[in-house]
């Protein structure tokens, strides 16, 4: 039996997780998922300014392998601009079950790219060649031994990853499109639908074209 | 700052732009020919041809969709679970989820019906018509249930928001421990209305719907500021209403804009209607004290601040063995109201339930069994692993007894920028509620995992709203009766001290029931609009 609190909250923490979003708000085990939708449709609001070279290859060592190049390439894509798009400390949705005004996080960026830049260094130091030359497995190793002291159950909202693999991994696995992977149906969630297919059991995902499929 | 304030003068003066003050101008426009004054301490918020950027920012980020749409030195302090600092044209109805359940017949004579609490000084069938006037003018989609058990005049004025997939499901599933359920009322449009959308189940009815298909009192005054019988001062806090030592009358409203030049204000006012909600409806009364009146106005009872009222809750996720897909619609649920009418035998515990779908535990993990990262296509084929069983999400509001001593006080410790003190709200439960605290949730609880067990499911995880912090939908501070030794405002809203002064809504409610109160704040409103409007006709 857990007993809420003002930080987490059961109301909110339902209404906001309902609305399956992210950014700060807490990854409490237990909640409703975190899902973003692909980056707001709004002018970046700086160059995030990641070695394009070493973010490839960082998707290409978490992401599903079976999302195929193009889906993975999309997937950096995205999680670039949702990282321009970031305005830091602006003000949270205040709600249910406290009164004051709270504010998003300080840009976590600049330290998602110091990391990235890390684990050039460390793959430099363990393997003499860069990040982005190493094999699978090798690159795999190596964002396991960056990422050792990452705790939680749930893969962290992208706000909440303390590191840049796990945020666009994360990043990935919030969006409607991986949820309908997983599903295996074509849900779309939180996408604006159309009440009429509501009822319906949703189709298979087979059915949908695949944009990431290998080319 | 300007040393003599301007003056407005006004038939009506309205306190307050949030859903119950939007439901009684509407009404009032339509039902009397005398002007009225709408102020609003804070200013419009983000228009709706933004709202789809803003919904965008908000799921991406966590950003509130709302700008400016409070003040930063006129907040409430204490225990205010429930309360929003939102102070913008519209309320905290901006943001609502949009859930608009009526409060059952037993909610208005508990005293007679259980010996507990008090009765309301009118019944449910004297609210119906008003219930169905609020359902009107905002737009609700409803599902006629039992009529035993949810009785109501007319139909709802929109078919109910369909029951999706899993919702189907569940609903088979919750029948299974004999409960009947049934799509929750929503002001949300299944069909377009009014010039607004169908809803598109967007999921994001809290905080903002990108649509317009979710009721917001903006469009009410949109409307009415047209039709140029309504004047909306927006940016004007009312920090003191004054009143004749002779009379008693309102003489006037006065107060300060809340722009940079701070330019003092006075409305004179033949009506005055406070609908500033549970916490500032109060805190106005008690800030104006004078004189003749040093407790404050209307608080001859010595109850203004009195008897605030909620609820509170039991929430559990549930794993049960059905083919649910998360995401089809997760902010619509399933309701019952067949726990709200307990026999009278038993010890005292009225409570809702609602149902939803939920995606906890379907989640991606972070580490595998063995501790071991996830990531690649090792992520995604235990994602699909997890993805493949169903949750589902059961919360019962109960009925919690307001004690006198539940009470908001000014706070001298907080003050705003013009000096007066702010409200500090702390919650307590009457003694008879304090007594069943422990058994109410434990019986919650049962109730849980009897539905869990019936549908062949288990328990993932229970919870229950922390009691110290204050409760869910509030209300109280200016509670109704007929004697004015033991409330604030008659059974119509009128002040027993002020012949002249009505408070709407939230504040004026005997107690809160055990389900999503706006719906009866607003209908709560107009049946005092329309004792202000018949007055009117009645003095020409």
């Amino acid at each position: 039996m857990s007993r809420t609190t003002p930080s987490g909250a059961n109301r909110r923490e339902f209404l906001i997780s309902a609305t399956v979003l992210v950014a700060a708000a807490a990854c409490t085990p237990g909640t409703d998922a975190t899902i973003v939708t692909d980056s707001p449709r709004t002018q970046p609001l700086r160059d995030a300014d990641f070695n394009p070279v070493q973010l490839s290859a960082l998707a290409d060592t978490v992401l599903p392998a079976s999302l195929g190049t193009a889906g993975q390439r999309a997937a950096v894509t995205a999680f670039v601009a949702w990282c321009d798009g970031y305005e830091p400390v602006a003000e949270e949705m205040h709600g249910y079950g406290y009164a004051d005004v709270r504010y998003l996080p300080a840009d976590p960026v600049p330290a998602w790219r110091a990391q990235l830049d890390a684990l050039d260094r460390l793959s430099q130091r363990v393997h003499h060649a860069p990040f982005a030359s190493r094999s699978l497995a090798e690159r795999q190793a190596l964002v396991a031994q960056a990422t050792r002291s990452v705790r939680g159950e749930r893969l962290p909202s992208p706000l909440a990853a303390n590191h840049v693999a796990i945020a666009l991994l994360s990043h990935w696995a919030s969006t409607p499109r991986a949820w309908d992977l997983a599903l295996g149906v074509q849900v779309a969630p939180m996408t604006c639908r159309t009440l009429d297919g509501a009822t319906k059991k949703p189709l298979p995902i087979a059915t949908m074209p695949d944009p990431g499929a290998r080319t | 700052m300007r040393q003599v304030p301007r003056t407005i003068d006004a038939d009506i003066l309205i306190v307050g732009s949030g859903i119950t003050a939007a439901m009684m101008a509407a009404h009032l426009v339509e039902h009397t020919t005398r002007s009225i004054t709408v102020v609003e301490a804070g200013r419009a918020s983000t228009p709706l041809r933004e709202r789809t950027l803003a919904r965008e920012r908000y799921v991406a980020y966590g950003e509130s969709p709302w700008k400016s749409d409070h003040l930063d030195d006129q907040n409430a302090f204490g225990t205010t679970w429930g309360f929003s600092p939102s102070m913008t044209v519209g309320g905290l109805a901006m943001h609502w989820g949009g859930v608009s359940p009526r409060y059952s017949p037993e909610d208005f004579r508990l005293q007679s019906l259980y010996g507990v609490g008090d009765d309301w000084p009118f019944t449910y069938d004297d609210l119906d018509p008003f219930y169905q006037e609020a359902e009107e003018r905002m737009g609700v989609a409803g599902e006629q249930g039992p009529v035993a058990l949810d009785p109501r005049g007319k139909p709802y004025p929109m078919p109910p928001l369909p029951i999706n997939y899993n919702l189907a499901q569940l609903q088979q599933w919750a029948a299974k421990s004999d409960i009947a359920t049934w799509s929750t009322p929503s002001a949300k449009n299944s069909v377009a209305r009014d010039g607004r959308a169908q809803c598109q189940r967007c999921d994001t009815c809290y905080p903002v719907c990108p649509t317009g298909a979710k009721y917001t009192p903006d469009v009410t005054w949109d409307a009415l500021v047209q039709t140029k019988r309504v004047t909306l001062l927006t940016e004007t806090l009312v920090r003191r209403l004054v009143a004749d030592a002779k009379t008693g009358r309102i003489v006037q409203a006065t107060g300060n804009r809340t722009d940079a030049s701070g330019e003092a204000i006075a409305i004179a006012a033949k009506t005055v209607v406070l609908a500033a909600g549970f916490v500032w409806s109060p805190h106005l009364l008690l800030l104006s004290r004078d004189s003749a009146h040093p407790e404050g106005l209307a608080n001859r009872s010595g109850l203004v601040g009195k008897y605030l009222a909620g609820h509170r809750n039991v929430n559990a996720y549930l794993r049960v063995p059905m083919p649910l897909v998360p995401g089809i619609n997760v902010q619509h649920s399933l309701v019952s109201k067949q726990f709200m009418r307990p026999p009278r035998s038993s010890r005292y515990l009225r409570h809702d339930l609602r149902v939803w779908e939920s995606s906890v535990g379907r989640e991606p993990r972070l580490r595998d069994d063995n501790g071991e990262l996830l990531m690649g296509d090792a992520l995604l084929r235990d994602w699909k692993q997890r993805a493949s069983g169903a949750t589902a999400r059961v919360r019962a509001y109960y009925d919690v007894l307001p004690d006198r001593e539940s009470k908001l006080v000014l706070d001298d410790a907080h003050t705003n920028r013009f000096g007066d003190p702010m409200p500090s709200v702390g919650f307590r439960d009457a003694p008879v509620s304090a007594a069943l605290h422990a058994w109410q949730e434990e019986q919650l609880r049962a109730l849980f995992t009897r539905m869990a067990k019936a549908g062949g499911g288990d328990i993932l995880r229970m919870e229950n709203s922390a009691n110290d912090l204050g409760q869910e939908h509030p209300a109280g501070g200016c509670r109704m009766g007929n004697d004015p030794m033991t409330s604030v405002v008659d059974g119509w809203g009128r002040a027993h001290d002020h012949e002249n002064l009505w408070v709407a809504g939230a504040p004026a409610q005997v107690s809160a029931s055990c389900c999503n109160g706006t719906l009866t704040f607003a209908a709560v409103g107009l049946r005092t609009a329309s004792a202000i409007a018949r007055e009117g006709a009645s003095a020409t």
